[in-house]
């Protein structure tokens, strides 16, 4: 794989601690993850699917190994670096969305922007570009209650986003939707990593979603089997 | 330091705009910190309008002498030739007449009704000298006439004739053996001379069988300052036993004893029941941290630090206090202030007074509601902040 | 395992949780005891007087004072069994604010009205009778400041003075006066009338007040309506009433203490109340999907009701309990440090007894909503939520 890889995994290990035994997730797991990759992660539940988006995302703490993203090694840093690599690098999508029900749509698209220096007309023009993206500029208005559950799955998507983050992690994005609605936002997903270059990590337990993907993972018992769709 | 402003204004703002979700259990919080502040306002409310009726009673340049040691003008007694001696006294000033501006009163116990009980009371009847009146400053005939000398006329104060029954204009009521006509009501600036009946002393020593001696003298002096002289002229006569002070001093000596003891009910009692609404504050402010956590680990998880987090929380718990605070505030001032009663004061007659709500007690009362709303907000705050991310989002 | 341990379970699966209402709980009964006390040791000389027992006062006002003869005329009546009466002395010891109730009081008829109330050893009793100088310690004082039989004590008045001019009188010792029942007060002292009347400097041959004891509480009309027309039209006029209401409107004097003490109470009680709702209405439905596994199990609606009403009850009883001890430790405290105002200050069975009831009913009202709404809740509903 390449060096210059967006992501790297070295020998990372993590577990967690059950009563009295300590139960392990991964053994010195490897991975690389080049600039402008969509991967989908798969794998029975339990295989630590979404711990690997945590560890990526910065949410969580591997025990042992390094993680390196954008060339920066985010393992060991503080509660408050972690916050600023995460406002900077990362753009998360959730499997419930998780948007603020008492912010519009554009506010809750405007919340990562708040991270930033940029004015409010920018961060305005920002949120604009966003919900175009994902084809709800319409809605900027509306409260997440008054739209669909794959339009809230959208503004999730459009905050992830907005400040143009290296990386989107998104934690099984269509495990509460509809056939018809789930492959809407794969397109979505598709079309930002074809057309944007977005590195994108899905986790998903669904087939037909991972299709959507460039490559599948499959995690099992703490190691990765790599299977090529396009093979 | 702007995105972190933005940051923390962003947070609190859906902090405090994810108040409705949990409207009942944060009206709770309101409420009950409302009634804290309310106990404590009331009683506050009370002590403070008894010191104010005492302490706006009697005047820096009037001097009153009482007998040696008698710290209530019922306990003390002064006789005829003393009355006469303390008249030919240095810094007394003269009426217009050139007589020095004194009045020798009597100072008796007699029972009315309480209007809003039924229940009998003490009341003081004082019979007061020809210059009674003049010797005092602000006394002032509001309704009728002053009582004519040597008569069986009473005038009232303002508070007593609206307090008791009986006692209104042109009445006629029995105290002791003998019938007063009630001939006029006085205001004596909100002072205790407002829950009195007066009468001629004279009339009242003859019908009360009191004839040769008084309660205590009052004189009216030139300054202030002249009290010293007067004080230094009865001390080196060994047939004055007598103390002498100033009126305003008298009164504020009386007030002690009855707001400390409503004070020192009125604070624990407030405290307590904060302690209460305390727990009924973390209560709450834990419930909203436990509700927003899928919020907070989802802000946190965009890039969010855990300060915002935790003022968000500190500023939603300390809104709520405030609230509280001023409802309770509010709702004392509207319910209580003016409210009058009495109670039995140190001359063991009844002293009717008003409950009184000062700025400065409501800032006690909201401070109080801060405090509750300070440590009710920072432990769920703390925890805020510090909630794993990952736990967070498993909701 | 029974129901009760999964109500005990339930409740303190959150301990934070119970631990804050239990704490509210506490707080409300604390008050509630502690008020209660003061409202009770308020009224007590309503509820202690005795029967037979009559006042005899000044009709201008009690403060003022009768002729001493109107002692042997009462005497004389038909229907008093005994009569006594007293002085007061207006006393302190050492400093005005260290005031001292003190009677100045005829010492064989005022220990005999007196006997049902008061514990007085037959030698302190012919002590004061025989001692022109005698006082009779209540033991209360005695032990505020150690006095002993035997011990000369001055006593000042902040009203008479002796005819030498001094403001201070000594007296001996003789005996301690000891509560024959709980809430008697014992917070005074009394010496003879002879020897204060012989020395004061004015007001000679006067007394406070009369109290008699008349043959039966079924004459005590007559008896009232035969002193105060004997007396009427003469210089000192009498009001005659019963031990009982002359108590109870010498303390509406000081205000309405009741009304205070339920306003109060009340107001903890609307928090306490509103804050255990609230959150166990929220820990209910936080385990909706608990509940519909019992249900799912079979559990009957009652049982479930009942699981639920228990919880609050509990935390009611647990938060009660611990606050009515609280409020026994305080009351305790206070008692010595309050006894000029408040005489026997204590927390009686009367007041636990309504406390228990007030916790029973908080335990009920609380949980009764949360307790609808899980027997309302639908087996389905509940599974599928969260």
């Amino acid at each position: 794989m390449s060096d210059h890889a967006l992501v790297r995994l070295e020998g990372v290990t993590k577990g967690f601690v059950k009563g009295q035994e300590s139960i392990a997730i991964f053994k010195a797991l490897d991975l690389a993850i080049p600039t402008g990759d969509f991967v989908a992660v798969m794998g029975p539940s339990g295989s630590g699917k979404t711990t690997l988006l945590n560890l990526l995302g910065g949410i969580d703490h591997v025990d042992a190994g390094a993680i390196t993203v954008a060339g920066q090694r985010i393992d060991g840093l503080s509660e408050n670096a972690l916050a600023r690599y995460r406002a900077a690098n990362v753009g998360f999508v959730f499997q419930f969305y998780n948007l603020m029900p008492m912010l519009t749509a554009a506010q809750n698209v405007e919340l990562p922007l708040l991270l930033t220096p940029l004015k409010k007309a920018q961060r305005r023009t920002h949120v604009e570009t966003a919900l175009a993206v994902v084809g709800l500029a319409d809605r900027a208005k509306h409260y997440p209650r008054e739209m669909s559950g794959g339009q809230q799955q959208r503004v999730a998507i459009a905050r992830a986003i907005v400040s143009d983050p290296k990386i989107l992690l998104c934690d099984e994005p269509t495990g509460d939707l509809d056939r018809a609605t789930a492959d809407e936002i794969l397109g979505v997903l598709q079309t930002l990593n074809r057309e944007l270059g977005k590195t994108i990590v899905m986790v998903t337990h669904d087939p037909a979603a991972a299709r959507y993907a460039k490559r599948t993972l499959h995690l099992d018992k703490g190691q990765f089997f790599e299977k090529d769709l396009a093979a | 330091m702007r995105p972190f402003l933005l940051q923390v204004a962003a947070v609190t703002l859906i902090n405090l705009k994810s108040i409705p979700q949990r409207f009942w259990l944060s009206l709770s919080t309101v409420v009950a910190v409302a009634l804290v502040v309310m106990v404590l306002l009331t009683f506050l409310a009370m002590s403070y309008g008894f010191q104010k009726t005492l302490s706006g009673t009697g005047a820096a340049d009037v001097a009153i002498a009482l007998r040696g040691g008698a710290a209530a003008e019922i306990n003390s007694a002064v006789t005829r030739d003393q009355v006469r001696l303390i008249e030919e006294g240095p810094g007394i000033d003269r009426g217009a007449d050139g007589r020095p501006l004194t009045s020798a009163e009597l100072y008796l116990v007699v029972d009315g009704v309480k209007r809003s009980t039924g229940t009998k009371a003490n009341l003081p009847l004082r019979g007061v000298g020809r210059d009674g009146a003049n010797v005092r400053k602000g006394i002032t005939i509001q309704a009728g006439r002053m009582f004519a000398p040597g008569s069986n006329e009473v005038v009232v104060g303002k508070s007593l004739a609206s307090e008791f029954a009986g006692f209104d204009l042109g009445q006629t009521v029995k105290l002791g053996t003998s019938q007063w006509t009630v001939v006029g009501v006085f205001t004596a600036d909100g002072g205790v001379f407002e829950s009195e009946i007066w009468a001629d002393a004279p009339a009242v020593q003859s019908l009360f069988k009191r004839e040769n001696y008084f309660q205590t003298v009052r004189a009216r002096l030139e300054s202030p300052a002249a009290l010293a002289s007067l004080k230094q002229y009865v001390e080196s006569d060994p047939r004055l036993k007598l103390d002498v002070k100033t009126e305003q001093d008298f009164y504020a000596e009386q007030s002690g004893q009855t707001t400390d003891l409503i004070q020192k009910l009125g604070w624990p009692l407030a405290i307590a029941m904060a302690f209460g609404a305390l727990a009924g504050a973390l209560n709450t402010m834990y419930s909203s941290v436990a509700a927003r956590a899928v919020e907070i680990a989802t802000l946190r998880a965009i890039g969010f630090g855990g300060t915002p987090a935790f003022i968000g929380t500190l500023v939603e718990s300390l809104l709520l206090s405030v609230i509280g605070g001023i409802i309770g505030a509010v709702a004392t001032w509207l319910i209580f202030d003016g409210f009058t009663t009495s109670t039995l004061g140190a001359s063991f007659t009844q002293v009717v007074f008003s409950f009184h709500l000062s700025p400065a007690l409501v800032l006690q009362g909201v401070g109080l509601a801060l405090v509750v709303g300070l440590v009710g907000g920072l432990f769920p705050a703390i925890r805020a902040a510090r909630q794993p991310i990952v736990a967070g989002l498993a909701g | 395992m029974n129901d009760f341990v999964l109500v005990f379970k339930n409740l303190f699966r959150r301990k934070l949780r119970a631990g804050l209402m239990i704490f509210s709980i506490f707080i409300a009964f604390a008050i509630f005891g502690v008020l209660a006390s003061f409202e009770r040791a308020f009224n007590a000389g309503q509820e202690l007087a005795a029967a037979d027992r009559l006042v005899t006062v000044n009709k201008i006002n009690f403060t003022q004072p009768l002729p001493y003869s109107y002692y042997g005329r009462i005497a004389g009546m038909e229907g008093v069994k005994r009569v006594t009466f007293a002085n007061w002395f207006g006393g302190y010891y050492q400093d005005p604010k260290q005031f001292l109730i003190t009677f100045a009081v005829e010492p064989r008829s005022y220990m005999d009205v007196m006997a049902e109330e008061f514990d007085i050893a037959p030698d302190a009793q012919a002590a004061f009778v025989r001692t022109r100088t005698a006082a009779l310690v209540g033991e209360t004082v005695a032990n505020k400041y150690g006095w002993k039989v035997g011990d000369r004590v001055p006593l000042s008045s902040s009203i008479f003075s002796q005819k030498n001019g001094a403001r201070s009188w000594d007296f001996d010792v003789v005996g301690i006066i000891k509560p024959k029942k709980p809430l008697i007060d014992t917070n005074f002292v009394l010496f003879q009338y002879e020897y204060f009347n012989e020395t004061r400097s004015f007001a000679k041959d006067t007394i406070g007040w009369l109290v008699l004891q008349t043959t039966s509480p079924a004459i005590n009309d007559k008896v009232i309506k035969t002193i105060d027309e004997t007396f009427a039209n003469s210089p000192f006029e009498t009001a005659t009433d019963t031990e009982k209401a002359f108590n109870k409107a010498f303390m509406a004097q000081l205000g309405n203490i009741a009304l205070i003490v339920t306003l109060v109470v009340g107001a903890a009680f609307v928090t306490i109340l509103m804050i255990v709702g609230n959150t166990m209405m929220m820990a209910i439905r936080e385990r909706s999907r608990e509940i519909a596994v019992l249900k799912a199990l079979g559990f009957p609606g009652g049982r479930v009701l009942r699981l639920v009403l228990g919880e609050t009850l509990l935390l009611a009883l647990i938060g009660g309990l611990a606050g009515l001890g609280a409020a026994a430790l305080v009351t305790t405290a206070m008692r010595e440090s309050l006894a000029n105002f408040v005489p026997g200050l204590a927390l009686n069975a009367q007041i636990v007894v309504l406390a228990l009831a007030l916790m029973v009913a908080l335990g009920l009202a609380t949980g009764l909503m949360p307790a609808v709404n899980a027997l309302r809740l639908k087996v389905a509903a509940g599974l599928g939520r969260g």
